[in-house]
């Protein structure tokens, strides 16, 4: 009895550690495409980067407080550089520049040397470890400390959108010209809600190697940017407290329906269950698009879907 | 090295294909469709089922996969597309579907066929020596070259010697006027995807001639074509034909001097140089005419 609840204590824990990296993962994606409406279906790149870089520089001895903050500044730098050219054009257009990047990315870490290539990198130092607490006990102070750091995040973005600077974000989401009109740099402000998200997602990258301990390509598969986009329309467009609301969501349908995926049902195997289970995130996407492409939390008026 | 010319020109034929019919959809209905690549992917799937389970010889398969394409493409847009015109869906959220529509796709197919390495039962046929030019090129090859020039060319004929091809090019270049013009607009979004979804199919059932493929082929072919498109100017599918070719012999010609895996990568770099200097592709864009 007492062996089934510390399981059930342990799932706990994974289940709030993950979802809460999503949340962050998330709260990066917001700032880009609900609050200034920039369409990054290449989000998991970000991501990708945060987690290398620390770790790659935690493996040759960087402490790791500088490494985790490399893999953020890395992260904003790379969305810099893929801005620029991309945010001179139309939206689609952006959306089909990350999503290359991001695939282009994972071709690459797949196949050089320094990145452990498919294997991947494993056996890192990561935070807290060296307390000298059990596993258990280190998973709950690894969540702590993600909570405490997507808390810093969430509310670094609140103020950044509720500021003069955030003002401007949603002008240019809601009428680029009007922002030009007032003599605003759309291009710069643009460039640094891009880079600004993609920085969010290189410390949810980073913290999320540290939770794995052991990266490879394999984590950072396109399907990990749908599911931030699902996270987010799920919740709430433009709202941070829709990306809690759309990871808790999210990973409850997951984790109701992943005994079955794990053990397969009847006669059905366990890769075609996982299948079957993205066909139904497809579908709930689409039926959202159509429905309430603002999400249970967003605002109809808020959102530049009429474009 | 021209060996590696002649592969891309087979590649790049099928590029052409399958990113014209996505340009189509594009000038036509606004709509930047990222679940085109998993049509191809349905087409190839189609295809296989028909040749193994039924035996049918692959040739007699490409009409098949065509129709089975186009009748994918208008359910699709009677399910999702359809109702979001109707609710005034703009293009961003139309994107977003799109991308649940592949990913629920893609996983069906997995589902029904699962994700293995598959390949048509065909005969392999030698590669022969192109006259006295060091260039190997089997029969094959130079059906899917033949197939894929038939097909533009019934898109070509199509857009420009046919009532349904002018009031598509109608609709591409001013909406509203085509509207008020008389054009029966659902007639022609139904042809666009009659011939933009049967493109699709048909150029996975080339594709699978070419080489083995998974449930990921559409995906990983997703990027060369769009990288088609923007080269030859997204909304003009002859700029997508273009497009297709170059992309198609710049991936094979770099496997002379990168390693194979980074082909993909190539017509991506290739596609961001040229928006970096035609921001609005080759052939510019909207021109269907």
């Amino acid at each position: 009895m007492s062996g089934l609840l510390a399981g059930l204590v342990a799932y706990l824990a994974s289940f709030l550690t993950n979802a809460t990296l999503y949340v962050l993962f998330v709260v990066g994606l917001n700032l880009q495409y609900g609050t200034t409406g920039l369409v990054n279906f290449g989000h998991v790149a970000f991501l990708a980067i945060g987690a290398y870089t620390a770790v790659l520089l935690g493996v040759h001895g960087v402490p790791i407080l500088f490494a985790t903050a490399a893999g953020v500044a890395v992260s904003a730098v790379f969305g810099v550089l893929l801005a620029f050219p991309a945010l001179r054009l139309r939206d689609d257009y952006l959306a089909i520049v990350t999503i290359g990047f991001a695939e282009v990315l994972r071709t690459v870490v797949n196949n050089v040397q320094f990145t452990g290539g498919p294997q991947g990198i494993y056996g890192y130092a990561v935070p807290l470890r060296d307390l000298g607490l059990g596993y258990q006990a280190w998973q709950w102070l690894f969540l702590a400390l993600v909570v405490a750091l997507t808390a810093l995040a969430f509310a670094l973005t609140e103020y950044v959108v509720r500021s003069p600077y955030g003002r401007v974000l949603k002008a240019i989401r809601e009428d680029q010209e009007v922002a030009v009109a007032l003599g605003k740099n759309i291009v710069g402000y643009k460039v640094a809600s891009f880079a600004l998200g993609a920085g969010v997602a290189g410390l949810a990258g980073a913290l999320l190697a540290y939770y794995y301990g052991a990266i490879n390509p394999h984590n950072f598969e396109a399907i990990v940017t749908f599911e931030a986009w699902i996270i987010m329309v799920l919740g709430g467009t433009g709202r941070n407290w829709g990306a809690v609301l759309g990871a808790l969501i999210y990973f409850g349908l997951y984790s109701a329906t992943a005994r079955y995926a794990m053990s397969g049902v009847g006669a059905i195997a366990a890769d075609r269950l996982a299948a079957l289970r993205i066909v139904a995130i497809g579908v709930l996407l689409v039926v959202l698009m159509i429905y309430r492409p603002q999400g249970i939390l967003g605002r109809k008026e808020d959102l530049g879907l009429e474009r | 090295m021209l060996q590696f010319v002649a592969t891309g020109v087979v590649f790049g034929s099928i590029l052409a294909v399958t990113a014209s019919g996505l340009s189509l959809v594009y000038a036509i209905l606004k709509l930047t469709n990222f679940a085109h690549g998993d049509m191809v992917t349905f087409g190839a799937y189609v295809a296989l089922f028909l040749n193994l389970a039924l035996g049918l010889d692959v040739w007699w398969t490409l009409p098949l996969a065509f129709i089975a394409g186009a009748l994918l493409a208008v359910a699709l847009d009677g399910l999702v597309w359809a109702p979001m015109r109707r609710r005034g869906a703009g293009t961003v959220a139309m994107m977003i579907a799109s991308i649940g529509v592949a990913l629920a796709l893609r996983n069906a197919l997995v589902f029904l066929f699962g994700a293995d390495t598959t390949r048509f039962d065909m005969p392999v046929q030698p590669k022969v020596p192109l006259g006295s030019l060091p260039v190997m090129m089997s029969a094959d090859d130079w059906e899917v070259i033949v197939a894929a020039a038939v097909a533009i060319l019934g898109l070509h004929l199509l857009l420009t010697r046919t009532a349904i091809g002018r009031a598509m090019r109608a609709l591409s270049d001013n909406a509203a006027l085509a509207w008020v013009s008389g054009v029966d607009v659902d007639r022609v979004i139904r042809w666009t995807w009659i011939v933009g979804g049967g493109l699709a199919g048909a150029g996975g059932v080339l594709y699978g001639m070419t080489q083995p493929f998974n449930t990921n082929m559409g995906w990983f072919l997703l990027l060369p074509i769009f990288a088609a498109i923007i080269v030859g100017g997204i909304g003009n599918p002859y700029g997508a034909i273009l497009g297709g070719l170059l992309i198609g012999v710049a991936q094979e010609v770099s496997v002379a001097v990168l390693p194979t895996q980074y082909r993909l990568a190539v017509g991506f770099v290739v596609m961001i140089l040229v928006l970096l200097v035609y921001p609005r592709g080759l052939l510019g864009q909207r021109s269907l005419s």
